[in-house]
């Protein structure tokens, strides 16, 4: 069964001509893509992955703290990212999320898809087909 | 027919006429061999991103057009008696595969050096891998292998040159590593033959693993290209897993290169 779903996942990326990353984030992350805004506050500059913070608050006020999974950081620098610009200047960011499956039990985690900044720049930092 | 067959004809002739011309001169050292020295971009060790820019927005993944890489497909082939280890490693692989727990990669699953520091009696490979820096040293003075130290993920290394290829054997490794990422186990009997060479900025690396216990024949990796770069590699940050213990139950983590 397990083989089954393997290969034809890896027959249709092999078919779509996708190069893998590092590893499948189906494994940890389903999906959906949803869009949030709020303010980067930190990021962990580690791997295999990067960690990126962002600060949503609800309608109630509430802050919830979001960690955002990225690319590993030789990636990153291969784009000339660092960890200043990912951060920003502190306005609001809109981010483009795959959030981590229920069962994953890891709640406010998600795999940063893209993030668009106040002045409108924006990094697709793992594409979305 | 008549037509497809000078078609065909045509582009042999060209292809024959335009390659000598078109590949490129190695510079030399001073004793005579290919010069490797320099830092190589093979796409962050695991597949090319071919970053697009546009003002200060950036695209790393998904926006690059023209041909994308392919991912390699290439497994080693067991003896039958091996198979039925191979597949409970690889249910097994969230457990068992090192690398996922930021453990070194070994040889050959690191793929080619990202920097070559070549010397008349020595050339060293550095990596700059997501797991951490490592380093190999490569004698090139005729000496046998070591038989005084402990086998490792990187084994021990002597180099030669055929002609203007620089070949590498590697032995004494351990078995903590996986050839691929889907529980192709080695043993401490692998041995690792890389043949590299270089072909203007380009570098291309062919590796083949010979464990001829377990393997039914010599596996032969995908080749490698990598980009004479002047993005000098770095000290790697930290290795840390954070996702091994939300990994939702029997879905492989794909780790290919």
């Amino acid at each position: 069964m397990y083989y089954n779903r393997l290969t034809v996942s890896m027959a249709l990326l092999l078919a779509a001509g996708w190069a893998s990353a590092h590893h499948s984030v189906s494994a940890v992350f389903g999906d959906e893509i949803i869009e949030l805004t709020g303010i980067i506050t930190d990021m962990d500059w580690i791997n295999p992955h990067t960690h990126i913070y962002l600060d949503v608050t609800d309608a109630d006020g509430n802050v919830v703290t979001w960690e955002l999974e990225s690319s590993p950081t030789a990636m990153l620098r291969k784009g000339g990212l660092t960890k200043a610009k990912i951060i920003g200047d502190g306005r609001p960011v809109t981010v483009r999320i795959q959030p981590a499956r229920p069962e994953a039990r890891t709640p406010y985690r998600a795999y940063m898809k893209k993030i668009t900044y106040a002045d409108g720049h924006y990094y697709v930092l793992s594409a979305e087909d | 027919m008549n037509k497809i067959v000078s078609r065909y004809l045509i582009t042999m002739v060209a292809t024959l006429w335009v390659a000598p011309t078109t590949a490129a001169e190695a510079p030399r050292t001073s004793d005579g061999h290919p010069d490797l020295s320099g830092t190589w971009d093979n796409g962050s060790g695991i597949d090319f991103v071919e970053a697009v820019v546009d003002g200060d927005s950036v695209c790393l993944r998904g926006c690059a057009t023209g041909p994308r890489p392919t991912q390699s497909g290439d497994r080693p082939n067991y003896k039958p008696e091996y198979m039925e280890k191979v597949a409970d490693l690889d249910e097994r692989q969230i457990e068992e595969d090192t690398v996922l727990r930021c453990f070194s990669p070994g040889l050959p699953r690191i793929g080619p050096p990202d920097k070559i520091v070549q010397t008349p009696n020595e050339i060293v490979f550095l990596y700059d891998d997501f797991s951490g820096n490592y380093f190999r040293i490569v004698p090139m003075d005729g000496r046998p292998h070591r038989t005084d130290v402990e086998p490792g993920f990187l084994g021990d290394a002597i180099g030669w040159w055929e002609d203007d290829t620089l070949v590498v054997e590697t032995i004494n490794f351990n078995n903590d590593t996986w050839l691929t990422d889907d529980g192709s186990f080695h043993t401490t009997d692998l041995k690792v033959i890389e043949r590299i060479s270089r072909d203007g900025d380009t570098l291309q690396w062919l590796a083949t693993a010979h464990d001829p216990e377990i393997l039914a024949e010599p596996w032969q990796l995908r080749p490698r290209i990598a980009r004479l770069t002047d993005d000098e590699i770095l000290e790697a940050p930290p290795c840390i897993d954070r996702d091994l213990d939300h990994i939702v139950e029997n879905i492989h983590h794909d780790n290919v290169r």
